[in-house]
């Protein structure tokens, strides 16, 4: 009965803990990983470039690279082919 | 009637709305499967989506819903009386809110992350997209002219008011240096600056500023209408803490300080309610009626006009807001883990800004009490009032606890006026950038949105502006639940806990508007000779917001209805294939 009241207790301190984490910071952490990921779009853009027409880098460079961006390949082209309207930006200005 | 009874019947009201009525329609009609992928989980790139856990995103959602609309509004509201305030908020929550806020979400996770421009497309008609933006452009700037009067005019005019502002977002840019150049541990940087944060509102209450101030606000006598010199500072100071916020990283400026104004508004959320608590006082009925007359009268303050629609559009955010759907579907819906977490996140937060909305309609019945609300003229300084004296109960003085209070509202209106002239430039760029692409600029983007909200804040009455916000914000509720009615039509759910919430609210706010409006436009052309000048161009400037908004609106609806047919049909033609 303890036990349970104890892991009930420890259940709630979480809960409330991760509660004021989304309500404080975790805004400043998403607009990081925001940040990050569009960097790293960015450098993916670059590398494959020539999918685009737009030959950035000299392919001997650009298949050294391919290796460490296939994993986020599927991830980014979906994302750049994604329409976007004035609805969807708004999320990008808010963070 | 004793304030804990009316606290009662809103934990009631939370326990069985969200226990019973959104639980029941959550598990026998969305009947969400924790086990299929969602936007966030199926299409995370770490930009658009990213799965959160439950409860990090509850308080996420509630942190971006709340702001000053469930805290001005009841208090404008009690002049109808605080019964029907009490039962809207109550109701309105329990029918309406939480279907809106937790519909949104839904439609996001189930339709593939698709925002609210996206979805009108496609389910109502290509052209609703195009009226949505020009409708949210009209609707924000509604925000900027209602909340740009209550800081501008009404809170930062008072001399122990400002320095406390203005420390809280020196503090915050020192929490965004302290993290994100010089590495501290975040519990420090809380620590530290929500200390000097205090300090800062403290040092706001002493003679020597307080007098500094009034020098300030006195240094030149002239006006225009009823702008006068300290308002004229104080409202473009306002304007220019929002351009900084609209134009820098949001890194830099919004979100450090929005932390640390968070902590400002969080403890006095927290000790406003204990100190309640423990005060425990009684309305006084004979002074403050639990019903006054229909057309809202209260003592010597002037009649605000039918309750219906009137008294449903005034109180804004504590029962439903348009806010709310642009956030649950831009934000939360690409963060959602799994479908389970939508009631909670959504329905969950929106319940917990009706307790913020009850404890408002506290602060102005118990806290500050008839005479004091009438000499208030029922402005929002009455919420800094009621919250200080709540926080006598707790150890605070009235001396601490009343620039507190206001700082707090300041903070609360701030917070959100900056992402607001964000929204109005991506908006103006949107929508007019090829023709101008000089609005493509962010920093002539923000200052066409700071220039046009400087003219209603200065030119509106704010009763007129308010109840045009009001309206606006439930009209884009309205279209958020319409939204969720043809997609659920289209599913052949049921769909009449969102449709019935959705005709209501579009007739209220349709009349709300088409009343205003006519109002405003009445008193610009009639009694042009007698109103002063600034004030006739404000009821234009209101009355054709009014106007193009109701337009707009009904462009929407006719589209709607169509939209309806086809799935009506639709319907009965799989029903007779059946």
């Amino acid at each position: 009965m303890i036990k349970r009241i104890e892991a009930m207790i420890e259940k709630s301190v979480r809960a409330l803990r991760e509660v004021i984490y989304g309500m404080t910071v975790y805004d400043w952490v998403h607009e990081l990983e925001k940040a990050r990921n569009e960097q790293e779009r960015l450098f993916t853009l670059i590398i494959f470039g020539d999918l685009l027409g737009v030959p950035i880098l000299p392919p001997y460079h650009m298949l050294r690279l391919v290796p460490y961006l296939v994993p986020s390949f599927e991830s980014w082209r979906r994302s750049m082919l994604r329409e976007r309207d004035f609805t969807d930006l708004i999320d990008q200005e808010i963070g | 009637m004793n304030s804990l009874i009316i606290l009662l019947i809103g934990v009631l009201g939370i326990a069985v709305g969200y226990g019973f009525y959104a639980r029941t329609i959550d598990k026998n009609i969305i009947q969400p499967d924790p086990k299929k992928a969602t936007p966030a989980t199926m299409y995370m790139d770490g930009v658009d989506f990213t799965p959160a856990s439950r409860n990090v995103l509850y308080g996420y959602q509630f942190k971006s819903i709340a702001a000053l609309g469930p805290i001005v509004g009841p208090i404008v509201a009690v002049r109808w009386g605080w019964l029907p305030a009490l039962l809207w908020i109550v109701f309105g929550t329990f029918f309406i809110g939480w279907v809106q806020d937790y519909s949104s979400i839904i439609l996001g996770v189930r339709e593939e992350g698709k925002t609210f421009g996206a979805l009108s497309y496609k389910l109502i008609s290509p052209r609703a997209r195009t009226i949505l933006l020009i409708f949210i452009y009209l609707y924000l700037l509604l925000i900027m002219g209602a909340f740009g009067k209550i800081v501008g005019y009404d809170l930062m005019t008072k001399p122990a008011v400002p320095l406390g502002v203005l420390f809280v977002m020196g503090v915050g840019l020192l929490a965004g240096q302290m993290t994100y150049r010089w590495k501290i541990d975040i519990l420090i940087t809380s620590v530290v600056t929500v200390i000097l944060a205090f300090v800062g509102i403290w040092l706001g209450t002493l003679t020597g500023v307080q007098n500094f101030f009034t020098n300030i606000n006195e240094l030149f006598g002239f006006s225009f209408g009823d702008v006068t010199w300290a308002r004229m500072l104080w409202s473009i100071v306002v304007l220019v803490i929002c351009y900084f916020g609209a134009v820098l990283p949001i890194w830099r400026w919004a979100q450090p300080i929005n932390y640390v104004s968070f902590w400002i508004v969080f403890l006095g959320i927290i000790g406003g309610t204990v100190g309640l608590l423990l005060w425990r006082p009684t309305i006084d009925a004979a002074a403050f009626p639990a019903l006054t007359t229909w057309d809202g009268k209260l003592g010597e303050l002037g009649a605000l006009g039918p309750m219906w629609p009137l008294l449903f559009v005034t109180i804004a955010c504590g029962a439903i807001s348009g806010w709310h759907s642009l956030v649950s579907s831009s934000g939360t819906a690409r963060q959602i883990e799994k479908e389970t977490d939508a009631l909670p996140v959504g329905g969950g937060a929106m319940f917990l800004e009706m307790f913020v909305a009850v404890l408002s309609l506290l602060a102005a019945t118990v806290g500050v009490g008839a005479a004091r609300y009438v000499e208030l003229n029922a402005g929002a300084f009455v919420f800094a009032e009621g919250l200080s004296k709540f926080l006598t109960y707790v150890g605070i003085p009235e001396s601490f606890g009343l620039p507190y209070g206001a700082v707090f509202l300041t903070l609360m209106a701030l917070t959100i006026m900056y992402l607001v002239v964000r929204f109005m430039r991506v908006a103006s760029a949107e929508f007019l950038g090829d023709a101008v692409p000089a609005l493509k600029n962010v920093h002539i983007g923000t200052i066409v949105a700071l220039a046009l909200s400087l003219l209603l804040i200065w030119t509106g009455y704010w009763s007129h502006v308010w109840i045009l916000f009001g309206s606006s914000n439930q009209l884009m509720a309205a279209l958020a639940l319409l939204l969720a009615s043809l997609w659920l039509m289209t599913k052949a759910k049921n769909y009449t806990w969102t449709f019935v919430p959705f005709v209501f609210m579009f007739l209220t706010t349709m009349a709300a508007l088409a009343r205003t409006s006519y109002v405003v436009l009445r008193d610009a052309i009639t009694k042009g000779a007698e109103l002063p000048i600034d004030k006739v161009i404000g009821n234009y400037v209101a009355g054709v917001i009014g106007v193009v908004l109701f337009l707009a609106a009904l462009y929407l609806a006719v589209d709607a209805v169509r939209a309806i047919q086809t799935r009506l049909a639709e319907g009965r033609a799989t029903a007779g294939t059946d």
